[in-house]
């Protein structure tokens, strides 16, 4: 991590990091998450890589920004079955799924 | 604050009498006469001998006279050894512009880690050419795995030479060198010689049993090394910026008590020092300035008028010193100068004195409080490396995608919404 300069930050320069990536994710009984599939970019076209989840280490919710556009979002930090740590979300407005690293 | 990186090939630079050949390097034609550097604790003895003074019989550890009774035309050079240390320092910066990890041995003597270089310079022979083309002084050079295999291999090149050894063929190349390439005492170098063992293969071949029951651990290790079961990585550093405290005297200072006086003041001027709150000192140099010239006269007219054509030379005096146990006590720090100060005092007026921590370790739990300070300071000469890569890249390559990643909202429950990445400008 390096500390900001000490000018004035330009914002059209800033470029966003783990920004989330749309992801399918299979539930299981109980509505928790138990395989997710993310969508490569490759150069030929789209690909779909599946990994099963290993562990659930925790849950939470968020509720935020009711005065401009709802923020709704249910969260699990997870481990795959290849041992990365991922965090993924459904968007309880459009009830899409998204990961970012955790 | 140590931060270590390691790589398990290893290219090992090696300029055999280094202080010699520095001197060589600044006083043009000395390399034709035989000459002698005298040794840095004291100066009636020899350090190192010139292959030409050598030959005339001369050797390292003689008295002057012995010397200049063998060699009427002997050149005796008074030490320098802030000089050869400068030297070396640059040497090991100059490799570090080939490799992230290099790994410093005794003065003249490196390790330079090559795991990956391929990818940067497409193949071993171009990576001992960029190694070699970083090294001023005629250097040998030896390359392999582990740090043994590639000292043996340098310690068999000749000057400009380097001497590969392939992964795979470690215990061939190692089986026909002489013994005296193992690190040995004195009475085991005999001792085997005396079982007429002369080559790492002849050892090899022993049980491995039988030698530690004849020289105990240090023969299980001597018979690993030359059975080539013993590859060590080269450990490289990320060397602390140094804490630096500096007296000049208006004239030449001699008395002993005086230059004491000068240490203790230039320890706490460096214990006060922001960055070293919450850090023990781990290792330490002084260095001196000496007043040139008259010095050199008296010792070479002890010899023989011969050596009034001596070279003019700087003339310094240096103390390293590694703390076992560190330290931030001022009486502590200054015990193994004031000791050195003592038993081999600078041998003229120090016109300079400077005062150098190079290592750290941390404090107590208390003082690690306070050590934010200090590991963003060390981590100055990592950013300054940094700087100095991101603008190589941007040489390279027209668009460099090389990026600050810095804090917008690091309080906020989304994660996307904490970090953003802008442009990084050395």
């Amino acid at each position: 991590m390096v500390a900001p300069a000490r000018a004035p930050l330009r914002t059209d320069r800033l470029r966003t990091v783990n920004e989330p990536r749309l992801v399918t994710v299979e539930l299981n009984a109980g509505g928790v998450p138990a395989a997710v599939e993310n969508q490569l970019r490759r150069s030929g076209g789209q690909e779909e890589k599946a990994a099963v989840i290993e562990t659930v280490l925790e849950m939470w919710r968020i509720d935020d920004e009711w005065w401009r556009q709802l923020i709704s979002r249910r969260y699990f930090a997870v481990i795959l079955d290849g041992g990365s740590r991922v965090v993924l979300f459904e968007d309880l407005v459009t009830h899409e799924w998204f990961m970012q690293t955790a | 604050m140590p931060n270590r990186l390691s790589s398990s090939l290893a290219a090992c630079v090696w300029i055999p009498l280094f202080p010699l050949r520095c001197e060589e390097a600044r006083h043009e034609g000395l390399a034709s006469y035989p000459t002698a550097l005298l040794a840095p604790d004291t100066a009636r003895k020899l350090w190192q001998v010139s292959s030409l003074a050598r030959h005339a019989g001369v050797k390292p550890g003689m008295t002057v006279s012995q010397a200049i009774g063998l060699c009427p035309t002997l050149r005796l050079i008074e030490p320098d050894p802030v000089h050869y240390d400068e030297q070396f320092a640059a040497l090991l910066s100059a490799l570090g512009e080939v490799s992230p990890v290099i790994e410093p041995g005794e003065l003249g003597l490196a390790y330079v880690g090559t795991d990956g270089l391929e990818g940067v310079f497409g193949s071993v022979a171009k990576i001992i050419d960029a190694i070699m083309c970083s090294v001023p002084h005629a250097a040998r050079l030896g390359w392999g795995v582990g740090k043994f295999t590639a000292w043996v291999a340098a310690s068999r090149a000749k000057p400009s030479e380097a001497i590969v050894v392939p992964a795979g063929t470690e215990q061939k190349f190692l089986a026909s060198q002489p013994i005296a390439v193992l690190p040995l005492d004195p009475d085991t170098h005999r001792r085997l010689r005396q079982l007429g063992i002369r080559t790492l293969g002849a050892l090899a071949a022993l049980p491995e049993a039988a030698v530690t029951a004849q020289f105990g651990a240090a023969g299980t290790q001597l018979w690993r090394l030359a059975a080539g079961r013993i590859a060590e990585a080269v450990e490289g550093r990320v060397a602390p910026e140094p804490i630096v405290a500096a007296l000049t005297f208006f004239t030449p200072v001699g008395e002993r008590e005086l230059l004491v006086h000068s240490i203790d003041q230039l320890i706490a001027r460096a214990l006060k020092h922001p960055r070293r709150i919450g850090w023990r000192v781990h290792a330490l140099r002084l260095r001196a300035d000496l007043e040139s010239g008259a010095q050199m006269q008296d010792v070479a007219g002890r010899g023989a008028a011969c050596c009034a054509s001596t070279p003019q030379t700087n003339r310094s005096w240096l103390v390293n010193v590694l703390l076992k146990d560190p330290t931030a006590d001022a009486a502590r720090i200054a015990a193994p100068l004031k000791t050195r100060l003592e038993q081999s005092p600078p041998t003229g007026g120090v016109e300079r004195l400077v005062l150098e921590f190079t290592a750290f370790a941390p404090g107590t739990t208390e003082l690690q409080l306070f050590a934010r300070d200090a590991q963003a300071a060390a981590r100055a000469g990592q950013q300054r490396a940094l700087r100095h890569a991101a603008r190589e890249v941007r040489m390279r390559v027209k668009q460099a995608n090389l990026f600050h990643v810095i804090e917008v909202q690091p309080w906020s429950r989304l994660p996307e919404r904490r970090y953003a990445l802008i442009d990084f400008e050395p």
